[in-house]
């Protein structure tokens, strides 16, 4: 399963005309969203290493009549672990963290992660108390995982281990029409 | 009213309804009387830098937020800041309780507590300093009130000569 094409499962199961949230990490994550289906309620950062899941989890927290998905890299989860903690003490139903791990930062030029050396993100996800974490080695296994974790009481922790694949496009650059898109999309008040 | 009421006061009449923190002792103060204000939720986090993407998608979501650390943790907070709030223009209120001003009894507090000013200048955030406890509510309403008005946030710094006014009772914190 390629990353490229485990992005593309996961925006038909969020659905492209939906305003289900889906917060992508800096690099290859949003590059491959905004390849697999550009929408308004996709929240591209270019930066902030790591924070995905924490802007996540403060979404999750303000919107809990909305799934928040977030799309992370195995790179990005390891400089900020202690949120799975945070996730795991305030546990929002409504929050889906995927993890994309090709077990290296492939943005970089694919030097390895921890991942590629034994480190487990599902066992630390359970560790800090997320108990719903997996882990989806096949398209079929992601596929039925994504679905579950967009009805079924989170939070959720996906960990779907993915080959690296060419990003095939760029969001746009201007962060402040990213963000005032995505908080019209959602029906955010700014 | 004690400057921790004051802080309180001023973060419920700018529409703050959320605080996501890393405590330190003064701030405990300031915790103590969140714990009774019945419409202002509180997240621990792990790491400064957290609490401000916590905050960053607590806004995307239409609550408006306070971050509070003390000035050791703005230096793990720089990426978060100068790549995610202010090119965005996220808006939240910084609450930064002061070490290494006047009063520090720990050395090693006192080259960060230096650098705060300049950092936030260099960064383009703007910062008031609370000058009593008296005009605590005022002066973090106002810095509050500026950051969602313009979506540019906005510091406000707790000196420790309001925080912690005796060195003797200080080496204890």
């Amino acid at each position: 399963m390629t990353r490229l094409d485990a992005t593309r499962l996961l925006v038909n199961v969020v659905g492209q005309a939906s305003n289900t949230p889906v917060v992508a990490s800096l690099g290859h994550p949003a590059y491959d969203l905004f390849a697999a289906g550009d929408r308004a309620a996709n929240f591209y950062t270019w930066g902030s290493m790591g924070l995905a899941s924490s802007i996540g989890l403060g979404l999750a927290m303000a919107r809990p009549d909305l799934r928040v998905v977030i799309l992370d890299g195995d790179g990005s989860l390891l400089m900020n672990l202690g949120s799975l903690a945070t996730i795991g003490w305030t546990r929002p139903e409504n929050l889906v963290l995927i993890v994309w791990d090709n077990e290296a930062y492939a943005t970089t030029g694919g030097q390895q992660t921890a991942t590629a050396h034994g480190a487990d993100l599902e066992a630390a996800g359970r560790a800090l108390g997320i108990r719903q974490s997996a882990t989806a080695r096949t398209e079929a296994e992601f596929q039925l995982l994504a679905a579950r974790a967009m009805t079924e009481p989170g939070p959720w922790l996906i960990v779907a281990k993915v080959d690296e694949s060419a990003p095939a496009g760029k969001p746009p650059l201007d962060c402040v029409l990213i963000k005032h898109r995505f908080m019209t999309a959602i029906g955010t008040q700014s | 009213m004690t400057w921790a009421s004051g802080v309180c006061a001023g973060f419920a009449a700018a529409g703050i309804t959320h605080v996501a923190y890393v405590p330190d002792n003064p701030l405990s103060h300031v915790l103590k009387v969140l714990q009774t204000h019945p419409k202002i939720r509180t997240t621990v986090a792990t790491r400064e830098e957290e609490a401000f993407g916590i905050a960053a998608g607590l806004y995307l979501g239409g609550i408006r937020s306070a971050v509070m650390l003390q000035s050791s943790g703005l230096g793990n907070s720089l990426n978060a800041l100068t790549s995610l709030i202010v090119p965005y223009q996220i808006p939240m209120l910084i609450l930064i309780s002061m070490r290494g001003d006047a009063g520090e009894w720990n050395s090693a507090q006192v080259p960060m507590g230096r650098a705060v000013v300049p950092i936030l200048d260099a960064m383009g955030i703007s910062h008031a300093t609370v000058q009593s406890a008296e005009t605590t509510a005022a002066t973090v309403e106002l810095v509050a009130r500026t950051a969602f008005e313009t979506r540019m946030s906005g510091a406000c710094l707790l000196p420790r000569r309001l925080t912690a006014p005796r060195v003797a009772e200080n080496a204890n914190a």
